[in-house]
């Protein structure tokens, strides 16, 4: 059998608070050097089938490394298609989240028929753009119960739209003020770059051994990535934070704006999509990076080619800076107060922080 | 990396499809799948395994599973 993919998160508490937060990975964090001696072109085939959260995003960062690695200079079309497949995938994640997982944080039995009928809308992105983005925004705005835009136009109309109640995600995040954990999990925030850690390509290209795609960080810092640190300017998320610090409340909200952010792209990008051929593959050497923005937060692969082929392939993927033993969800359980609810109030973190497997918490 | 296995459906029922690869059978739902499938096909399972997040062509199920289990024999997962 194929070991599954899992985060344990264990939390031992002392003197009525978390004294102790142990995060045990069996992600797979090392799979990408099997890619060695294949040709770049069987990689891009084979990454969207064995991602299933984050086949596009996988895709995009291959193809930018391998062309960064043959000095190929891709074209604005090219560059375009592979953001409008990320941006896709990012509202099929989120929006099956809130669909989904969300309702059922609530309590709430979940109705999946819209969060169908989003991915049927999201596979079909390239072939009818425009009516797969209006039919998103349609249905994401059912299961909102208002058109994201406007819910997360502010501090007011979302504060309306939790008092209003009027969906499971409401009612979830209501819910979530209503108890006093809109600030649970706030810890220190220190974003990820908007460029990557300045450090990435020397980590990379020195990680022999897995250390750091494992347990990443730069000089001992470990980033957040993700929703909230893509949208800690955007007036809600940055009134929520000066509210609530980095706690529940902002995570969840920043996911539902990345989510409208990514469908108001869409509506940009879909008007005039190009209809472009992959480029030309080429027998080139040498070494590349590709950077992508994935829905979980920065995808990093690191490429090096001869002679045509792949001589080292690697991968870091956001889940390990989020769920790194020292980072934002480990420093968020880290002090909290113990008690019969401390299991549940740690899910929410996790759900808000999103990883990309199954993860159990148990408190010792 | 969040890693999905390639499964075969080798049963459905009421919406659940039993599910095989590896040597080990699984049920997951079908009702976020945007695709037909039928006994035979592959599937990716999304995270957890409880449910089937798109369907993959045979070819490309099975250039997926040679890969992983090269990862496999190479003790990397």
């Amino acid at each position: 059998m194929f070991p599954e993919a899992r985060i344990d998160i264990g939390l031992r508490t002392a003197h009525g608070r978390v004294a102790g937060v142990s995060v045990a990975s069996t992600r797979i964090v090392q799979a990408a050097r099997v890619f060695s001696g294949r040709r770049p072109e069987e990689v891009t085939a084979l990454l969207p089938s064995v991602f299933s959260l984050c086949g596009a995003a996988q895709r995009a960062a291959c193809a930018d490394a391998v062309e960064a690695a043959r000095s190929q200079v891709p074209s604005p079309g090219q560059l375009t298609l592979r953001r409008v497949d990320v941006l896709a995938e990012t509202v099929a994640e989120h929006g099956l989240a809130v669909i989904r997982d969300w309702a059922a944080l609530a309590g709430e039995p979940a109705d999946l028929t819209p969060g169908k009928s989003l991915r049927v809308a999201m596979a079909a992105i390239r072939s009818t753009p425009a009516q797969a983005v209006a039919r998103a925004s349609e249905i994401m705005a059912e299961v909102l119960g208002a058109a994201p835009g406007a819910v997360l136009a502010g501090a007011e109309p979302f504060s309306a739209w939790l008092a209003r109640g009027g969906t499971p995600a409401a009612r979830l995040l209501r819910g979530i003020v209503d108890e006093g954990l809109a600030g649970f999990g706030a810890g220190p925030f220190i974003p990820m770059p908007a460029t990557g850690p300045v450090d990435l390509a020397e980590r990379m290209a020195d990680d022999v051994d897995g250390r750091y795609a494992a347990a990443p960080d730069c000089g001992g810092k470990v980033y957040e990535t993700g929703p909230l640190a893509r949208h800690r300017h955007h007036p809600l998320v940055a009134a929520l934070m000066a509210e609530h610090g980095t706690g529940i409340l902002p995570r969840m909200a920043a996911r539902l704006v990345d989510l409208a952010a990514a469908l108001r792209e869409l509506e940009l990008l879909v008007q005039d999509l190009p209809e472009e051929p992959s480029p030309r593959p080429s027998d080139g050497a040498g070494t590349g990076l590709g950077l992508v923005e994935a829905a979980r937060g920065l995808l990093a692969h690191r490429v090096e080619l001869e002679d045509g082929r792949v001589k080292s392939y690697r991968i870091l993927a956001p889940t390990e800076w989020n769920f790194h033993p020292a980072g934002p969800l480990a420093a968020g359980l880290m002090g909290a107060a113990a008690g019969d609810d401390l299991e549940r109030r740690a899910r929410l973190l996790v759900h808000a922080l999103d990883p990309c497997v199954a993860c159990s918490v148990a408190v010792e | 990396m969040c890693m999905a296995v390639p499964s075969k459906i080798v049963a459905i029922a009421d919406g659940i499809a039993t599910v095989e690869a590896f040597g080990q059978t699984r049920q997951c739902s079908l009702m976020l799948l945007a695709d037909e499938v039928a006994v035979g096909d592959y599937v990716i399972l999304g995270a957890g395994g409880t449910f089937a997040a798109e369907k993959v062509p045979e070819d490309a199920a099975l250039a997926a599973l040679d890969y992983l289990a090269e990862v496999l024999e190479n003790g990397l997962a």
